[in-house]
């Protein structure tokens, strides 16, 4: 925090006033940093969320995913809006290329272009992986939910490996529908920026683990531009998520993200 | 044991009162009808049992890559990724003097969709010529016909078919993980739509033609999961398993070969449940049995205890004495022996050909996994057959015992003064 008060005065002093006011205007994502003595630990999280999140984004992205059998990489584009709406359209490879997953609420619809049909994700099939990556379909929807279902703490507050980093320890409300047992989370205090998540199934036993890295401003927002979903039952594989591009903050609506929407890939630069 | 004029002294005690031994020899012949019948019903039950749960679907014998089970995996085909010769290893299998049939087999899991409905499915794909001989599923048709090979026709349970609203004709989205990594996925038409009778099996499983499911998994005509066989007498499928494992093996094929014993253990287990609880079944029956024959054996005895004074009187020994009761006893459990077969074998073989329906009583129900018929089937229980025999006899010697013993001790002046 002290940073981004010092640059700010840096630049009264130098430059315009306007530049002072817009410094400010900018800062005010990384305000609650300033302020956590009096937040709690469920606000930190949801905090942390948002900022990764916007209130909308665009974001062209490239998947690996390294499984003991194959390797195969992905390009694709995702919308989103909010916790509730998201688009994803693969680009890459050829053979996939069009395929496209639409999140609305609680609903996950595919797209084949190859049978130019969508079909509906059934329940059940909520925990099975999403296009043979690491993430599973339940990923895609109950994510946005972790402040709902979880019971937040903070396990550790202090410096690890020479920074300052807040440990938290989400534990699922007792009426909660979630799949984890419990989640570990690392963030860093200054710029709120995750460092891993470790996901534990119902028995306390490390289930996954997701690791952040490459910092860089992206979009106007400092974001983790990797990701790296490691099964702990499969070692040795692994989904690696790399953002290529990133806008936050576009244009949509809700009626953007439509069935045919899903299904008609023209215009849905 | 008695011989020579005990046995006729024995014999002709019987008809002293003869309503009483005949009540007696009914109650052991009774006896030896539950004993036999209710054994028979329980093998019934087991040999049921084992025919569905192992021809539904799994067939008495399976050939996977070592690895496969219990995992399942869709990577671990038999010959590893270079697969193998299907046609020559099934009909190698076949070969097997047990065994009578055997069908390649692929699995996949995935997705069944029509409209916006979709449903989880497990896709089985079969060689629909080959599988009409090694399992029943195929048979189980409700309507529609079997899926042809190399079509993209599926045949579907009933309660996907329910889930989906769709009826033959009908056209599906198929998706399928494939082992490459991508979302293998197409349009079928419903060919039919099977019920077997399991939930599970109606719920969930799709059969496809094995063509059709390698192609939408990638997965190359060289590449199985599984061969299943029929063995007529499922009791010889883990000694053709032995043989077809090294077999197998020796053509260098890292594979193995299992037997419904194997895959199902449960099953095995309860069928020496049953075994076992034949001798409980016999102590429960014929110890309930000895309490009437000691009770008449007591009565005849009592009754008799001048001529036994008169005979002790005139020398007769005591172990005479004890020889003529046992050979009256022995002679009872004759009578209620040939009573109790002449009731019994006729019943069983009728029982075992044409089996009470009970349906009107209740449904069918699924037990470890298997369906079951409300069929009163019986088999033939050899063992209990002999069993009973012997457990018939020994209760009317067991309970002839004490009453033989107390005549034998009889005095004989005391007695026969009425003191």
């Amino acid at each position: 925090m002290g940073f981004v008060l010092s640059v700010s005065l840096r630049l009264i002093a130098g430059r315009s006033f306007v530049a002072w006011v817009m410094l400010t205007v900018m800062s005010l994502p990384f305000l609650p940093t300033r302020l956590h003595a009096q937040r709690t630990a469920s606000e930190i999280v949801d905090e942390v969320d948002r900022l990764l999140r916007g209130r909308s984004s665009r974001a062209t992205v490239q998947m690996d995913i390294l499984t003991e059998h194959w390797t195969r990489s992905m390009g694709m584009r995702i919308w989103s809006l909010g916790t509730e709406y998201s688009l994803i359209r693969i680009l890459s490879p050829r053979k996939d290329a069009g395929m496209a997953t639409l999140k609305s609420g609680e609903e996950i619809w595919n797209y084949l272009p190859r049978v130019d049909r969508t079909i509906k994700l059934p329940a059940s099939l909520m925990g099975a992986a999403w296009m043979g990556s690491h993430f599973t379909n339940d990923d895609l929807v109950k994510e946005s939910r972790i402040i709902e279902d979880y019971d937040i703490e903070i396990g550790y507050e202090g410096r690890r490996e020479g920074v300052e980093v807040w440990e938290f320890i989400l534990t699922p409300k007792p009426d909660a529908a979630v799949v984890w047992g419990r989640i570990e989370e690392q963030v860093r205090q200054d710029d709120l920026m995750p460092v891993w998540v470790r996901y534990y199934d119902d028995r306390g036993d490390l289930a996954r683990t997701m690791v952040f890295s490459e910092f860089q401003v992206m979009g106007g927002r400092l974001v983790p531009a990797h990701m790296v979903v490691e099964p702990a039952d499969k070692p040795g594989e692994s989904t690696t998520i790399i953002y290529r591009d990133l806008e936050f903050d576009i244009d949509l609506e809700p009626s953007y993200f439509s069935l045919r929407r899903l299904r008609d890939d023209r215009g849905s630069e | 044991m008695p011989g020579g004029p005990w046995w006729r002294i024995g014999w002709r005690n019987l008809g002293r009162n003869r309503r009483r031994s005949l009540i007696a020899a009914s109650m052991l012949a009774v006896g030896y009808f539950s004993c036999v019948a209710l054994m028979g019903w329980a093998d019934g039950l087991v040999a049921e049992m084992i025919g569905n749960g192992t021809g539904i679907l799994t067939g008495q014998l399976q050939i996977h890559a070592s690895d496969y089970l219990p995992d399942r995996s869709v990577y671990e085909t038999i010959g590893g990724r270079d697969g193998t010769n299907v046609r020559q290893l099934v009909e190698q299998v076949a070969a097997d003097p047990d065994v009578d049939a055997a069908a390649p087999r692929v699995y996949g899991g995935g997705l069944i969709s029509s409209g916006s409905a979709t449903a989880a499915a497990m896709f089985l794909g079969v060689d629909p010529d080959l599988e009409l001989h090694v399992s029943r599923i195929m048979n189980a048709l409700v309507s529609g016909e079997h899926p042809a090979a190399g079509a993209n026709e599926v045949l579907v349970g009933t309660e996907i078919a329910r889930t989906l609203g769709v009826s033959p004709g009908d056209e599906v989205v198929v998706v399928a993980p494939a082992i490459d990594g991508s979302l293998g996925n197409d349009l079928f038409v419903v060919s039919g739509v099977f019920e077997s009778g399991l939930a599970e099996l109606d719920r969930s499983f799709a059969l496809l033609p094995i063509d059709a499911l390698q192609a939408l998994m990638v997965l190359p005509p060289s590449r199985v999961h599984e061969i299943a066989a029929f063995v007529r007498d499922p009791w010889q499928a883990p000694a053709a398993a032995a043989r077809l494992d090294s077999l197998i093996r020796a053509r260098g094929l890292d594979v193995a070969a299992e037997s419904w014993t194997t895959i199902r253990p449960e099953m095995v287990e309860y069928a020496q449940l049953t075994q076992s609880f034949q001798w409980v079944l016999l102590l429960i029956v014929f110890g309930m049995a000895i309490f009437g024959v000691a009770n008449t054996m007591l009565m005849a005895t009592f009754e008799r205890r001048y001529e036994f004074a008169v005979l002790k009187a005139l020398g007769t020994t005591p172990s005479g004495i004890v020889g003529s009761v046992l050979s009256e006893a022995l002679a009872l459990g004759a009578i209620g022996l040939v009573g109790g077969a002449a009731v019994t074998f006729p019943i069983m073989v009728w029982w075992h050909l044409a089996p009470p329906d009970m349906s009107w009583l209740f449904g069918d129900f699924t037990m470890l996994g298997a369906l079951i018929r409300p069929v009163l089937r019986v088999e033939y229980p050899w063992t209990m057959t002999v069993g009973a025999a012997v457990a018939l006899f020994l209760t009317t010697v067991l309970a002839a015992l004490y009453p033989a013993l107390r005549s034998a001790r009889i005095p004989p002046a005391d007695t026969l003064a009425g003191r």
